[in-house]
C-alpha cells in the first residue's frame, strides 16, 4: 500500500516509497511524544482527575434523593447503581476529551499553523494523534479515581464486557469530538473569535449528549431528538454501553458513531482544504 | 542547477483595516476596507548547492516572507521559485523531506520534554529507520556538542543551548538545503559564535546549503561568502561579504575606559571624537582613512586602559550607507 505522498520525488531523483507502516509510524510517534509530554507533570494529571470525585459526590446526592422520592428501584430500566456507573463513564469521557479548538484557532490566528505545515505530515492527523495521547492518560486517571469512588458508593462495576465495549466506543467518541473541535477551531478563519461556538458545543454535550442526565430519563420526544444528533454518540453511546454491554447495542453505537464521523469528518476535511489553500495564499 | 532560484518574486498581503472606536468597528463589519502591503517586491536571486548565503535586512524587510515562500507555506502573488527542482508551494510535502528549517522565534522542540524525544519524533516524521536515526543523533550530538544536553528537558536549557538543539533537529533527515530564519536572535555573543561555528562545520562536512537570514551583520560576516541585503522587499545590495566589508564595514566605533583621568583635550589624529568624558571616550574612525594600528597604540599611550570595545556599524547604518552611495 502506498500513501498519498507516494511518488513524490526525494533525494537525487529517486522515488521515495512511503510505506503505510512508515506513515502510521509518524502518527504513532506523535501520539507517544504527547503521552510523554503529559507524563512530564504527573501531579497536574492527577489534579485533573480529582475533579471527577466532586462530580460523583454531587451526582450521588442528587440521584439518591431522586430515586428515594420516586420510591422506585429503577427509572427507565436503570437502577441507582447503573445511573452512577453511567455518569462515571460519561464524566470520564467528558473530562478527558482534549479540546483542540482553542489550539487550532490560536494557531490559525497567529499563523503558527504555517510552521506545522512545513513538515511531511498531515496537520489534522498530527493534532488528532497528539490529542489522543493526551486524552488517553486523562481518561485512565478519571476511570481509576472515578471507579474507586463510585464503587464505594454503590458497589461493584458492570462486567468486563462493559469495560471493553465502552473503551472501544470511547476512541470513536474522541475522534468525533475531535472533528467538532477542529470545526470550531477552523471557524477562527472566518469569525476570529470562537468562544461562542465552543460554549454552545459544550452545552449541547452536557444536555443533549447525556453528560448530566442519562438520555433514557428524557421524555420520548426529547429522546428522539437527542438520539438523532451527534452529541449523544460522543457521551451517551459509550456510557450506556458501559452499563448494558450487549452486542446489539455495541453495533448500534458503532454504526451511529461511524455515520456521524463520516458526516462531520467530511465537513472538516472540506473546510480544512479551503483554509490551508487560503492560508498558503494569504499568509498567516 | 542552483539549489534555490527565485525570479521576480512578489508577495502582497491584504490587511483588514479598522478605524478607531465603535463606529469604526461597525463600518468595518459592514464594509471592510483592506490595505495592501507589499512584503516582497520583485526579488530575483540564486543560491548554489552547498553555498552559505546571507540574507539580511532590518525588521519587516521581507526576509521571513521569502523564507516562508521557499518552504512552501506561502504562495507568492507572482513570480517563480524553485528549491531543489521543486516549486515549493506546489510540492510542499515532497520538498519537506529535502529541506530543513529553523525559525528562531518559533521553537520546534517540545518544551517540556528532553530534546532527544523530539529528535526521535522527527526521525519518525521523516521516515528514518531506527538504526540510522540512532547513528544520526549520535553524530549530530557530537558535532553540535549537545551530548550532555539531549536528556535535559528543553525548558531547562539556555537559549543558546536550545538553539543548537533546534538546528541539530533540523538536520536529522540530511536536508540538502537549510533555511535558517534568525537563528541567532536573542543569543549572547558567545552563544552566537558557537552556533555560527557549528553551522559552518555542518556545511563543510555535509555540503548542506544554508540560506541564513539575520538582522545581525556579524552572523553574515563570519559565516557567508555572499550576501544579499533586502530592505522594503527589494534587494539593495548583493555581492561577496569581503567587498561588503571593504566598502561598508570600515567605520569602527571605539568605546574606551581608563583607570585614570583623561586629559581634557584628548584626541587622536584622523579619529572623530564622539564624546570625551573624564575617564573614558567614544570615538569613530574609518579604516580606509585611518589605519587601526596607530589608533590602538594612541589609545594605549594615553593612559592605563581599563576597557576597550570596538564595534561594527549596525545593519541600519550599512543600509543607509548603501542608499547614500546609490543616490550619490
Amino acid at each position: 500500500m502506498r500513501s498519498k505522498e507516494a511518488g513524490a520525488l526525494a533525494g537525487e531523483g529517486r522515488v521515495r516509497e512511503h510505506s503505510a507502516a512508515a506513515v502510521a509510524g509518524k502518527y504513532w510517534a506523535v501520539f507517544r511524544t504527547q503521552l510523554l509530554n503529559s507524563l512530564a507533570y504527573p501531579i497536574d494529571l492527577l489534579g485533573r482527575s480529582l475533579l471527577i470525585v466532586l462530580f460523583m459526590w454531587i451526582f450521588m446526592n442528587l440521584w439518591r434523593v431522586t430515586y428515594g422520592a420516586m420510591g422506585a428501584n429503577s427509572i427507565a430500566g436503570l437502577t441507582l447503581a447503573d445511573t452512577m456507573w453511567y455518569l462515571m463513564m460519561a464524566e470520564a469521557v467528558m473530562l478527558s476529551k482534549h479540546d483542540l479548538s482553542e489550539t487550532f484557532s490560536e494557531q490559525v490566528k497567529d499563523g503558527s499553523v504555517a510552521y506545522l505545515l512545513n513538515k511531511p505530515f498531515n496537520f489534522i492527523y498530527y493534532h488528532f494523534a497528539a490529542g489522543l495521547g493526551d486524552s488517553l492518560l486523562a481518561f485512565g486517571g478519571n476511570l481509576l479515581i472515578g471507579s474507586a469512588v463510585v464503587w464505594l458508593m454503590v458497589g461493584p462495576p458492570p462486567g468486563i464486557a462493559g469495560w471493553v465495549f465502552a473503551g472501544a466506543a470511547v476512541v470513536l467518541s474522541w475522534l468525533l469530538d475531535f472533528c467538532f473541535s477542529a470545526l470550531i477551531g477552523l471557524s477562527a478563519f472566518v469569525v476570529e473569535e470562537t468562544n461562542a461556538f465552543r460554549w454552545i458545543y459544550q452545552k449541547f454535550l452536557l444536555l443533549l449528549g447525556g453528560v448530566l442526565i442519562p438520555l433514557d430519563f428524557f421524555p420520548a420526544w426529547l429522546q428522539t431528538i437527542s438520539l438523532n444528533l451527534p452529541f449523544a454518540w460522543i457521551i451517551y453511546g459509550p456510557a450506556r454501553l458501559f452499563v448494558e454491554p450487549s452486542l446489539a447495542r455495541l453495533g448500534h453505537v458503532f454504526l451511529q458513531q461511524c455515520i456521524w464521523l463520516a458526516v462531520v469528518g467530511g465537513i472538516v476535511w472540506v473546510i480544512y482544504r479551503r483554509v490551508v489553500a487560503r492560508l498558503v495564499i494569504n499568509g498567516g | 542547477m542552483p539549489a534555490i532560484s527565485v525570479r521576480e518574486l512578489r508577495k502582497t498581503f491584504q490587511l483588514k483595516r479598522k478605524a478607531a472606536g465603535l463606529r469604526g468597528s461597525l463600518r468595518a463589519l459592514w464594509r471592510p476596507t483592506y490595505e495592501s502591503i507589499e512584503a516582497v517586491r520583485g526579488l530575483s536571486f540564486e543560491m548554489e548547492d552547498g553555498e552559505l548565503l546571507g540574507f539580511i535586512g532590518p525588521n519587516g524587510a521581507g526576509k521571513s516572507t521569502t523564507i516562508k515562500i521557499l518552504t512552501g507555506i506561502l504562495h507568492p502573488s507572482s513570480g517563480e521559485a524553485a528549491v531543489l527542482g521543486h516549486v515549493p508551494w506546489q510540492d510542499r510535502q515532497a520538498l519537506a523531506f529535502q529541506i530543513g528549517s529553523v525559525f528562531g522565534q518559533r521553537p520546534q522542540l517540545w518544551y517540556h520534554l528532553p530534546a532527544v524525544d523530539t529528535f526521535y519524533l522527527f526521525g519518525k516524521i521523516y521516515e528514518l529507520d531506527d538504526k540510522s536515526l540512532k547513528r544520526r543523533i549520535a553524530f549530530l550530538a557530537e558535532a553540535f556538542e549537545i551530548e550532555e544536553l539531549l536528556e535535559t528537558p528543553v525548558r531547562k536549557l539556555s537559549l543558546g543551548q536550545r538553539m543548537r538543539c533546534e538546528v541539530a533537529a533540523s538536520l536529522l533527515h540530511r536536508p540538502r538545503v537549510l533555511l535558517l530564519d534568525e537563528p541567532s536572535i536573542g543569543l549572547d555573543v558567545v552563544a552566537k559564535q558557537r552556533l555560527r561555528l557549528t553551522i559552518q562545520r555542518m556545511n563543510e562536512l555535509e555540503g548542506v546549503g544554508v540560506l541564513l537570514t539575520s538582522h545581525d551583520a556579524g552572523d553574515i560576516e563570519t559565516l557567508c561568502r555572499r550576501v544579499i541585503i533586502v530592505n522594503h522587499g527589494e534587494i539593495v545590495y548583493r555581492d561577496k561579504v569581503s567587498s561588503l566589508k571593504r566598502r561598508y564595514l570600515t567605520v569602527k566605533t571605539v568605546d574606551v575606559r581608563y583607570n585614570e583621568q583623561l586629559a581634557a583635550d584628548f584626541s587622536l589624529p584622523g579619529v572623530e571624537m564622539v564624546k570625551v568624558g573624564r575617564y573614558g571616550a567614544k570615538m569613530r574612525f574609518d579604516t580606509r582613512v585611518t589605519p587601526v594600528e596607530p589608533v590602538i597604540s594612541g589609545l594605549a599611550a594615553a593612559g592605563s586602559l581599563a576597557d576597550v570595545t570596538v564595534s561594527e556599524p549596525s545593519l541600519e547604518d550599512v543600509i543607509s550607507a548603501i542608499y547614500a552611495r546609490t543616490e550619490a
